[in-house]
This record gives C-alpha cells, structure tokens and sequence, in this order.
C-alpha cells in the first residue's frame, strides 16, 4: 500500500478554477448572446447544443475546483 | 460414522476452547517474587505503575498469568496494559475466576513461557479516572483543592506476594493526613510504604491520602469527533466537546474583580489549557454556539500544532463550557491504497489536553460516496453504533457513516483505528459531472425557452431578417 494523494495537487486548485471558470463563462456568455441575437430562421440547434455543453463542461469542472479551493471538500 | 466422529470432537474441542477464554484457574505454582508500585495522584488521574518479578515456582513452564482489580476501583479503571522487558506490549484478555465474582481478571499472555525456577519482569501499567474525590466537596474562590485518594496499600493479585514496596507521589508538601503503615516515609512530594514481606493473594488494606491537589479537574463528558474523508486529498476533523470542572464545587459568589486583580485567586480553577494536534494541521478552527472565540493561540512547533485555548470564561468547580474544535490535514498522511483498495489509519481519539479523562467518546468517519467493503479495525474493545448516511455537498445517495463509542477513556488510548474500504476511482467523477449536468440542464431550458412563443395575438407584421 501508498500513501494516498489527490489524484490533481490541491495546490493547482486555484489556477484551474479561473482557468476553467474564465472559459466557461466565456462559452456561456457567447451562449447567451447567441440565443438572444439569433432569431427563429438563422437559430442553429446543433450550435445552441455545442456552445452550451462547452459552457457546461467548463464552468461545472470549474465550479467544482472552487468548492476545493474554498475549503469544501467534496 | 467417522464424519460424526470428527465432528464430534471437532465440538467438543470447541466447547474446551470456549470454556478456555472465559474462566480460569489461578496457578498455585506462580509467586510474586517482588512488586515495585508506583501511584501517581499528583494530577486528576491515578496512573499506577508495577515492576512484577514473578517466579515460577512449579514443575511445568507457565505461558500466562492473571491480573485482578479489585471490586473497588474496577468501575473506575479506565486502561491496563501491559509491558515485557524489551517494552513490549502483551495481550491482554478479559477473563474470570470461579468462586471470585465481584473481582475483575485479565489473563497476560507471556511472549515467552516461563520454566520452572525462573523468573520474568514484566512492567503493568493502570489509570484510573475519578477516584480522587475533592474533601471538602465545596471550597470558595480562593481556597485551595483538597483530595482523598482511596486504594489498597497493597498490591492486589491472586498469587502470594514475596516481597513489595509502593510509592506514591502527590507533588506537593501539604499532605493532610495519609496511612501510616509502618515501615513507611514521607519526602517531599513522595510517600514510601513498605517494604512489606509476605503478602497472601487477594489482600486489601485500606490506604488512604488526604492532600492538596490544583491540577485542574478537568473532565470531557462528551466529545464527538468527525473525521471526513475527501479524495481529493483532504481529511476534515471537528471535535464537538463538552466540558465540565470535576473538582470541588464553588462555594459563595465569584469575583472578577479578584480573580483578575489577584494571580493566586482561584487556584483550583482553570483558565486555559493545551490541545496538540497533528503536526500537518491546517486550518483550525475553534468555536462555539456564538461564534469564534477569539481567546486562543496556535503555535506550529515542529512535531505538533500547539493550541492554547481559554474558554469563554476560567472554569470552577461544577462550571461547564462547551465548543467546537476542527482543523484539515492532508489525505496522505493518513490514507493508503492500492488500486481501489484504501486503508485510513487515523487515531481514535487525539489529545485535548494533559492527563484528560473521557467520559463518553463517539467517533465518526464519512467515507466518499460509493465506498463499500467497510472493515473496521480497533486495537481495544468499543461499542460499534450502526451505520448510517451522511448528505452533504454534491451528494446523490448518501456517504457512508461509520460511528463507534467507548466510555471511560484516557491518554492510553490515543492510538490508530484502520478502517478498509473500496472505492472505484471513476466515481470521483460523479461529483463534477453532476455539476456539468445541472448546468446543461439550465442551458436546455434556455433553448427550449427561446423557442416558445408567449404572445397573446399573432404578430400581423412579421420582423423581417
């Protein structure tokens, strides 16, 4: 048996929160935009579905890493 | 027929086996050939510590020997334990005598049996929690804490005592009134009985000391400690504790003023007290129902973190107070593992502070979500409590809870629990992808959303592109 550690260095936590929340918000805001400029002829579902599953990813993985960095450890 | 055969004496065996651990005989061949004993009563605790010689004055080598408590103290007796010459440890089983019913026994189990004609040294170590009782029960803010101290001045054992001798330290030279023996000695801070030769098995005498005793009386009546385990490589204690001064009671009103004014005021009370945590801790936090208090000091030595910490108020006698202690450490002093296979290795209980004496001890372990395969490995006995789940953050079916509880617990027992436990390693990515999916559901409801259409009458020009 090893001695156990976190499989990513609690001390990259927070370069990885703004790393991936700064392009997760960035996806979600051109989400956003996107669904408020476009209308109902130039509207692209697979785009819609691509930028916010982007957006998701990001920002999910980059919520998480800022519950870590504050002290919730998951 | 020969299958019944076997299995009959397979059963029988069984039964011998059985018999075996619970009841014994007290060996006439074994002689105490000299007992050194030394009581501590200088703090809240009574620590007695006996160098035994015990002889073998039989044909046949001995593998084991008993221990007794005698019926007095056996309620108060928090640990014993056992030492050989190359300091170490024995094992120790609780067991019984026939005919001697109110009399606690322990079968010690030699590491090497002893031949006929010889002798071994083996070193037994006991703590007792409340048998100082403070006399008078109730002083005033200035006075000092007078103690009695009950024990038997001689050493209890089922076998013939050669040759003892018992010395018992108080640390002060206010000693009131104490047996007096003969041959006995008082030095400063010591009292020396014996030696007495020719002791028979199960003797009592009482041996009584009145004396002055201001090391605080501390008592935790309730601790509850919580140790949660993250994989992503943190491992959060919190102590809740409750605390309460056993000592003398306070008797009349109590001073500010004075006690402020005046250091010797309220020597029997406690004002502040050391906690040692884990050198790796980080983050502590000390705390009660109305916030942080802020009366405390932390200092990172080299092998401990060193807390001093001051209750909201100095603790008198019969005065309680109560707080919450918490700190993290990092997942890999603790946590082993091979593959999915993870090992923690934690203590049981830690120190609150010096000489502490527990009343009620619960510990708690969350696990991550999704461990199975839980075995809990104690080095003494406890009363192990069901398990349950806990909910916290991000949690979908509940963590696994692992709770125990033991009674009448001392410094001898800071020592490591291991708990085994399963964890797939994928399921570490259940918590963000809940995250991912909650977020995707929301954007899904934006698409849906902006392809509804709210308007009670239909546009009659239409926005051109």
């Amino acid at each position: 048996m090893v001695r156990y550690t976190s499989p990513i260095n609690p001390a990259v936590f927070p370069h990885l929160t703004l790393l991936l929340l700064g392009i997760g918000i960035f996806f979600t805001a051109w989400f956003f935009v996107y669904e408020v400029t476009s209308t109902k002829a130039s509207r692209d579902l697979f785009k819609e579905l691509l930028l916010s599953l982007v957006a998701a990813l990001f920002s999910g993985f980059g919520i998480l890493f800022l519950l870590l960095w504050v002290g919730i450890y998951v | 027929m020969a299958k019944i055969q076997y299995s009959f004496i397979f059963f029988l065996y069984i039964i011998i086996k059985c018999n075996g651990v619970n009841v014994d005989i007290i060996s006439s061949d074994l002689k105490l050939k000299n007992v050194d004993r030394n009581i501590d009563i200088s703090s809240q605790l009574v620590k007695i510590t006996s160098k035994i010689t015990l002889e073998n004055t039989g044909r046949a080598p001995v593998k084991y020997f008993l221990y007794a408590a005698e019926s007095v103290t056996k309620d108060n007796l928090a640990f014993v334990g056992f030492k050989d010459n190359n300091n170490k440890d024995l094992r120790l089983v609780e067991t019984s005598v026939k005919g001697y019913d109110d009399v606690k026994f322990w079968r010690v189990e030699l590491k090497e049996a002893v031949n006929a004609a010889s002798t071994v040294v083996v070193m037994a170590e006991a703590v007792l929690t409340k048998a100082l009782l403070p006399y008078p029960t109730a002083i005033t803010q200035q006075e000092d804490q007078l103690v009695k101290f009950n024990g038997n001045l001689y050493f209890f054992s089922p076998y013939y005592v050669a040759s003892q001798k018992t010395t018992v330290i108080v640390n002060t030279k206010s000693v009131e009134s104490f047996t007096k023996v003969k041959p006995f000695s008082q030095q400063d801070g010591t009292i020396s009985y014996g030696p007495y030769s020719n002791i028979g098995p199960f003797t009592e005498k009482e041996l009584s000391i009145h004396y002055k005793n201001n090391s605080p009386f501390l008592t935790v009546t309730r601790i509850e400690r919580l140790i949660e385990v993250s994989h992503w490589g943190n491992i959060a204690v919190e102590e809740t504790i409750e605390i309460e001064h056993t000592g003398a009671k306070l008797k009349g009103p109590f001073s500010r003023y004075d006690y402020q004014q005046d250091h010797h005021s309220g020597p029997a009370s406690v004002r502040s007290y050391k906690t040692l945590l884990p050198a790796s801790a980080a983050d502590v936090y000390y705390r009660d129902t109305n916030g942080n208090i802020s009366t405390s000091n932390m200092k990172v030595k080299k092998d401990t973190v060193e807390l001093d910490l001051r209750p909201r108020y100095p603790l008198f006698g019969g005065w309680r107070t109560h707080y919450t202690l918490g700190y993290n450490v990092p997942s890999y002093e603790y946590l082993y593992h091979s593959g999915n296979e993870y090992l923690l290795k934690m203590r049981v209980i830690d120190h609150i502070f010096d000489d502490m004496q527990v009343d009620e001890l619960i510990t708690k372990i969350i696990l991550p979500e999704g461990s199975t395969n839980i075995k809990l490995n104690i080095p003494y006995p406890v009363s192990r409590l069901p398990d349950n789940l806990h909910y916290t953050y991000l949690d979908t079916k509940g963590r696994p809870v692992v709770s125990f509880t033991k009674r009448n617990v001392v410094e001898n027992h800071i020592q490591d629990f291991q708990l085994r436990y399963t964890f797939p390693r994928l399921l570490m990515l259940q918590e963000p992808l809940l995250v991912v999916g909650f977020l995707y559901m929301l954007f899904l409801c934006v698409i849906i959303y902006v392809r509804l259409d709210f308007s009670i009458h239909k546009a009659e020009h239409p926005h051109k592109d």
